[in-house]
């Protein structure tokens, strides 16, 4: 039941777990540092660049019908358990942590947890999609906005991407940052070691064969228009419910005093985040100003 | 060796391809526990009601969508069910495009496609993709999900990639940006710079090192040790006016 509230990670996720960079609200973005190649610095911030296309149900309490959302809680002392209560733990044996600080998180790689340094260039038609992971772009702050121009155009003129490793809570990630649409568009790549062999055995075809295929695909060429295809399953939900409210079948969720939303916080990483810069805030040293 | 995800079969014209849906990537990366500081218990997510502010058990929990301030209609399974797809075993080829037509942007992440049975049709469309330099583009049904998708070649290997719909792509527009008014000398530099710190795509060279020193820290403090606070690095950002003068001494650096 929760699939309809969670992140990218899971809308289309019928296989295994797909890890990505915690989603913020686009607005306040995901992480702010700086992006520099060679001597120049632009400080920028992190954003998403997808938005999973989902209809957005609310979970509802069955008996009162006020809205759910979701909190880290305690199981032994069965409550709630507030940001500032949260440490990060590393499982040794079963049952037995060891406790990380978020400065010691950032600590592990200093040299990349504020700072993008695109250490090369390489020629986009060189990248393999299959190494594509996740993609953002990058807004420039205050004062950036003129180097970044500069890095964007650049790059649209030479059909060149940076490559750059960063570091965001315990990952370090390799990321291809490229021009597009006048924005810097960043994509977090998979190591190598991650793309698993393909074992294959395909009985090779005798080119009459593949000549027939040629042909019926030759008949099948146009351009890439991806608004042709759309998701079905939410405009039948929007239908669904627009009937509905017609029927007038609604039904009133109790007053609340407002309390921060909670759509935001959808996976435990954003939560996590959101402790951990609670965390920074009120720890002896001081972080991400300059 | 990796567990089937699916098995289907490509269907374009009157060729049918049987394939059996893989996966490409695995990550294994250190996972982290949330624990509760106060008696290091392992937290776990709960829904809590926002009104009474208790934990809402699975059966207490309903769909509703909203209508309006506090307003809501509520959806039942089985209406729910209703925008299901129908399922099939057929993946659904519609057209053909050139590779390199496809945004990267729009692949959400990418299976192996291996063939399901001794068929040279498998063989067939490898080769065809890779000559004609095309991707052919299609829908499918998978676990309740309608999914679109492109097809893509290695010339012996077939892929999945799955795609994004249009409308869950952020348009760059909406970023609000404003275009800077550059010299062309500027821009000249720093092509040139680029062009100079341009290297071959050799991505084996990329390790997580990260990794590595995260193990070795947890072990510090596993045995006791004490972690020493590093302040991360920051980059002074360049002025706008100091723009040009970073570029050249980039450049001379570079040559």
């Amino acid at each position: 039941m929760m699939k309809e509230q969670n992140t990218i990670k899971s809308a289309t996720d019928p296989g295994g777990k797909k890890k990505s960079i915690p989603q913020e609200p686009a607005s306040q973005g995901i992480w702010s540092g700086t992006i520099s190649f060679s001597l120049v610095a632009i400080p920028v911030r992190l954003v998403k660049s997808v938005e999973p296309g989902r209809v957005s149900f609310h979970l509802l309490h069955n008996r009162d019908y006020s809205p759910l959302e979701r909190k880290m809680f305690c199981p032994e002392e069965e409550k709630i358990v507030p940001p500032d209560e949260i440490v990060r733990g590393y499982e040794i044996q079963p049952g037995k942590h060891i406790l990380v600080t978020g400065e010691e998180l950032e600590s592990v790689s200093p040299d990349r947890s504020r700072t993008i340094e695109i250490t090369e260039f390489i020629d986009i038609r060189e990248v393999d999609p299959i190494y594509y992971d996740h993609p953002y772009f990058l807004v420039p702050l205050k004062g950036g906005e003129k180097s970044y121009s500069l890095l964007v155009e650049s790059m649209r003129r030479t059909n060149k991407a940076g490559l750059a490793k960063f570091v965001l809570d315990e990952r370090e990630y390799v990321v291809l940052i490229v021009s597009r649409d006048n924005a810097l568009a960043m994509s977090t790549l998979h190591y190598s070691d991650e793309i698993l062999p393909m074992a294959l055995v395909a009985a090779e075809a005798s080119d009459e064969e593949i000549n027939i295929v040629k042909k019926s695909i030759k008949a099948m060429m146009t351009d890439f228009a991806p608004e042709k295809y759309s998701n079905n399953r939410r405009q039948k939900l929007l239908d669904i419910v627009n009937k509905k409210v017609k029927k007038k079948s609604e039904v009133k969720a109790p007053e609340v005093e407002e309390e921060e939303k909670a759509e935001g916080m959808a996976d435990l990483m954003t939560a996590l985040e959101k402790s951990m810069r609670t965390v920074k805030k009120n720890g002896p040293i001081k972080h991400g100003k300059n | 060796m990796p567990s089937t995800l699916w098995i289907g079969n490509i269907h374009f014209g009157a060729l049918i391809v049987p394939v059996k849906l893989h996966t490409a990537v695995s990550q294994n990366r250190v996972q982290f526990h949330l624990l509760h500081k106060t008696d290091r218990v392992k937290l776990r997510q709960q829904m809590i009601c926002k009104f009474d502010k208790t934990p809402v058990p699975a059966e207490e929990q309903v769909k509703g969508f909203q209508v309006d301030e506090r307003k809501y209609v509520l959806m039942d399974p089985e209406e729910l069910e209703q925008a299901e797809p129908e399922s099939s075993r057929t993946i659904d080829v519609h057209e053909f495009v050139k590779t390199g037509g496809i945004d990267p942007v729009f692949i959400e992440r990418i299976y192996y496609l291996e063939p399901d049975a001794e068929a040279k049709s498998y063989g067939a469309l490898a080769a065809s993709l890779k000559d004609l330099d095309a991707l052919a583009v299609c829908t499918w049904v998978m676990r309740k999900r309608a999914y679109f998708g492109a097809i893509s070649s290695t010339g012996k290997a077939l892929r999945l990639n799955v795609l994004r719909y249009t409308d869950e792509i952020v348009q760059a527009q909406s970023l609000g940006l404003e275009s800077f008014e550059l010299s062309e000398k500027e821009v000249s530099i720093g092509s040139e710079l680029i062009n100079k710190l341009t290297v071959k795509f050799q991505p084996e060279k990329y390790v997580n090192e990260h990794q590595k020193k995260l193990w070795e820290m947890i072990e510090k403090k596993a045995h006791g040790q004490k972690i020493t606070p590093l302040t991360p690095k920051h980059l002074k950002p360049t002025m706008p006016g100091k723009l040009l003068e970073a570029l050249e001494k980039s450049l001379n650096r570079a040559a």
